[in-house]
Formats: structure tokens, C-alpha cells, sequence
């Protein structure tokens, strides 16, 4: 009987702990992370005769990750911002993504596209150091910033040294012929989702970094395509070449105490000479054409001071950024811009940060009309990545 | 003291002559022949290879702030290194080695 309760005790007690022992969640191998960023804040601004000051509805951009192996993996983020009384939501990118050797991985979907590095790598709001984007990017801006289609990139170590590079094709952008919005005529648009055309988009970027500590990066991109216009359409063989040269430094210098951040770059397209209409105000119509370059520019300087004694100190980062815009002489979107920001941000962590910031932006021509606008804007932003 | 002065000088110049002696003489034609494999073997040994941590701190911070390893646990670390290894273009070297010191410091 005793025999019999010791057994009894043994394997109750003994499952119990075999369970506990063995069962300790071992993690799938599949993998499903949800990460992201958000961001919020108020701004003021004043263009002389008008001024305006709003707190910022949040923004929030979801990024789903899953790793199906340790070569296959798919990649999507969301974004959802409420933009006067509407809330816009956007697919900024969806891809799947396969490695198909140290040296290549291939990308197929909706990806970012590596024309220089911003809207690659520095546009999350948790990222860039000001609270918008420098002048040329964005809405109405020369860079193209994500396409459908497919991708082979990789890096290289060269024994210190490391290339990377990223070549690519896409459905490519399509012009607006002014018909929906005369003002707008010969501008590049890069959300182009579903092709009109057969003409496709290739493109590519190769970075270098010459120092073994990665601290400098020299990048060269370009992107190119034979059609932009609809098939069958006039503007069917309108093609375009862009291109992006790109700086980066960043790097510990004990003598400032901290770390220097510096970011660059330049972009430039060129669109083959099409021919518009301009409707007057009496009905009468007029063909005209103009020289359809545009460029644009920024160099951004930023200091932490990371190694100060003050650990209230060591948070702070003092930026300041130039930027340029210059669109066609002839267009009706004609415009040259020139921008300075300059800003004071506090770090709460490595991923989020308040940023107060000033920026004088002085237009000529634009949306706005002919003459000279000095906008000054006043900026309080709180970004969060997760 | 002239004796001292004196030995003091013979023995300067005896060093000086035999340093000489030695610093002209070739012995190029005696090097042995090293093959080429081993050549490789040792510098392979002595070959000084960055830390992940040194890699971590040189490598995420050319866009962000280099993230605290404590943030996420080991799986979610290889997610995210599979994630920047593309998105950041690094090399297989720098997202493995990055991964390591992140799985091993959190």
C-alpha cells in the first residue's frame, strides 16, 4: 500500500514538474511582430497676411512584420492621418522579400524606392530630426518615394570598405497632362499603381563606405523611364531621367563631445519637353511648353552632446537644415524655394522625441501665385516609434 | 675619470660599429619559404574583428539612435536584424554580428 502511494505521489507530482520543466513556450519559427510610429503636435504660421495655428491630429503608422524563415519574410505599413476632417489611410509599402544569398536579396510588391536616402531610410517621423520633410519631397516633390514592382539588392564587404546597391523596376510614373488639374500640368506622378503604359521604370542606387567605422556614406541613384503618358495618348514617349547624389556622416568626435550627425542631398529630374494647353479665362485655348528640369537640394547639420556630464544634457540635440526647390521656368507650377529650419529636440528615448522647431521658408511663384510669400512656422512635434 | 671618459667612448663606438654590422647585413637569400596557406592561417588568427556591440553602436546610429537591447526579447531581435538587414542594405557580417550582442545584452 505504502509502495503504491509513493508511486502515486511520484508520477502526480513528476508530470507536474516534467510539464513545468518542458513546457517553456519555445518560440515559433515563424515569426509576427507589429511595430511603427506615431506622431503629434501643434504648429503656428504666419505668410503675412495670413496666419494660422492648429494642433496636429495624430498620425499613426503601423508596420506589420512577418518572418516566415530566416530568409523569407513580408514587410507592409499602413498610415493613417487625419488631414483636416478627414482621416487619410495609405499603403506606404507592402513587399515580400526572399535572401537569396549573402549578397542579394530580392524585394517584390510595394517597396520604398532608394532614390538617395531620405524617403528610404530618414522620413519616419521618429527618424528625421525636423518635423516635416525638406523642400522637393512629398506632395508635389521631384522624388519619387515608393513603386510597385520588383527588386534585387544586397551589400558587399570589401575588407573595411562595404558597397551596397539596389537595382529595380517599376510601373513607373505618369505625368499630369492638365486636363484634371491645368496648374499642375508636366508634374511627375509617382503613385502611379496601376500602369497606362508598357513603358516601365528602372532604377538603382550604389552607396560606398569608405571608412571602416561606416561613418561616411556617398550614394548615387538614378531612375529612369521611356513613357509617362497614357498608351495611345500624346504623351505615351514623354520620358524622364532622374537622378540623386546623397552624403552621409555620422560620427563620435570626443573633442565636441558629442555626436555629429551630417545628411545631404541632391536631386534632379528631367522630363522630355511635352506640349500643354492653357485655357483662358474667355474659353480660348493656348498651346505652350517649357524646359520641364527641376531640382532640389538639403543639407542638414545635427549635434547631440553625448558625452556631457548632465544626463538632462546628453538628451538634447540642437539641428538646423537648408533646403531648395526650383521647378520650371514656364510652368504654371513654377516655383523657387528656399528653406531654413532650425531646431531643439529632447530625447525620452531612443525612439521618441519632442521636437520644437523654427523654419522661414521664402517661395517665388508656386501654387500661391507670381510673387514673393515668406511663410515662418513655429513647430511642436512629439514622435514615437514602437 | 679620463680612463672611464675614454672607456665610455670605446664602448659607444664598439655599439655604434655593431649595430651597423648588423643593420647592413642581408640575410634575404636565407628567408625560409612560408606557403601560402599558412600565411593565410595567421593572419586569420591575429585578424581583429569588430565586436557586434561596436558594430551596433557604428551601424544603427548612421540613420537612428542605436536601440536599447533590452527593448525586445531574442525573437524579436532576429525579426527586426532580417528587417534592417534589408531595409538599411547591411551586410550579412554587421546584421549577424549586430543580432548577437542585441540577443546577448538584453
Amino acid at each position: 500500500m505504502k509502495k503504491l502511494l509513493v508511486f502515486i505521489i511520484v508520477l502526480a507530482f513528476g508530470s507536474s514538474a516534467f510539464g513545468q520543466t518542458y513546457n517553456t513556450f519555445e518560440p515559433s519559427k515563424t515569426q509576427f511582430m507589429l511595430r511603427g510610429y506615431g506622431h503629434t503636435g501643434f504648429e503656428y504660421m504666419d505668410s503675412g497676411d495670413e496666419t494660422e495655428s492648429t494642433f496636429l491630429g495624430s498620425a499613426f503608422a503601423p508596420i506589420f512584420l512577418y518572418k516566415h524563415s530566416d530568409r523569407l519574410m513580408f514587410e507592409a505599413e499602413l498610415e493613417f492621418v487625419l488631414e483636416g476632417n478627414d482621416l487619410e489611410t495609405g499603403l506606404e509599402y507592402a513587399d515580400i522579400m526572399y535572401v537569396l544569398n549573402k549578397n542579394m536579396t530580392v524585394r517584390a510588391g510595394k517597396f520604398l524606392l532608394p532614390f538617395g536616402t531620405f524617403m528610404e531610410r530618414l522620413h519616419p517621423a521618429w527618424i528625421n530630426r525636423l518635423p516635416n520633410a525638406p523642400l522637393g519631397y512629398g506632395h508635389d516633390g521631384i522624388a519619387p518615394s515608393s513603386g510597385i514592382g520588383v527588386e534585387l539588392r544586397g551589400a558587399f564587404d570589401l575588407g573595411g570598405p562595404k558597397l551596397n546597391y539596389s537595382v529595380y523596376s517599376t510601373n513607373g510614373p505618369r505625368i499630369k497632362d492638365g486636363s484634371e488639374e491645368p496648374e499642375e500640368a508636366g508634374i511627375l506622378k509617382f503613385e502611379n499603381y496601376e500602369d497606362t503604359n508598357l513603358a516601365k521604370a528602372f532604377g538603382g542606387r550604389i552607396g560606398l563606405l569608405p571608412f571602416s567605422d561606416s561613418s561616411t556614406e556617398i550614394g548615387f541613384s538614378a531612375y529612369s523611364t521611356s513613357g509617362t503618358g497614357e498608351e495611345d495618348s500624346e504623351f505615351e514617349d514623354i520620358g524622364a531621367f532622374l537622378y540623386a547624389l546623397d552624403f552621409s556622416l555620422v560620427k563620435q568626435i570626443p573633442g565636441l563631445s558629442g555626436i555629429v550627425d551630417v545628411k545631404a542631398q541632391y536631386n534632379s529630374s528631367n522630363v522630355d519637353t511635352a506640349t500643354f494647353i492653357e485655357m483662358h479665362e474667355d474659353g480660348d485655348e493656348e498651346e505652350y511648353s517649357f524646359d520641364n528640369q527641376s531640382n532640389s537640394f538639403y543639407a542638414q547639420l545635427s549635434y547631440r552632446p553625448t558625452m556631457a556630464s548632465s544626463d538632462f544634457v546628453k538628451k538634447l540635440e540642437l539641428v538646423g537644415r537648408y533646403s531648395d526647390f526650383n521647378a520650371p521656368e514656364g510652368a504654371e507650377w513654377e516655383e523657387k524655394s528656399t528653406q531654413y529650419a532650425f531646431g531643439l529636440n529632447y530625447w525620452l528615448s531612443w525612439r521618441s522625441v519632442v521636437k520644437l522647431s523654427y523654419q522661414t521658408t521664402e517661395t517665388e511663384g508656386g501654387h500661391d501665385g507670381d510673387g514673393i510669400t515668406n511663410t515662418n512656422g513655429l513647430f511642436l512635434h512629439w514622435a514615437i516609434g514602437f | 675619470m679620463k680612463i672611464v671618459f675614454k672607456l665610455s667612448i670605446a664602448l659607444g663606438l664598439m655599439v655604434a660599429f655593431g649595430l651597423t654590422v648588423v643593420a647592413c647585413s642581408s640575410t634575404k637569400d636565407k628567408y625560409t619559404n612560408v606557403p601560402a596557406d599558412t600565411v593565410a592561417e595567421a593572419s586569420e588568427e591575429f585578424k581583429i574583428e569588430k565586436s557586434g556591440a561596436q558594430l551596433w553602436g557604428e551601424t544603427c546610429n548612421r540613420c537612428h539612435i542605436a536601440p536599447s537591447p533590452a527593448d525586445y526579447n531574442d525573437t524579436d531581435w532576429e525579426t527586426i536584424s532580417l528587417h534592417m538587414r534589408v531595409r538599411a542594405n547591411l551586410t550579412e557580417h554587421e546584421s549577424k554580428k549586430i543580432e548577437e550582442f542585441l540577443k546577448s545584452a538584453n
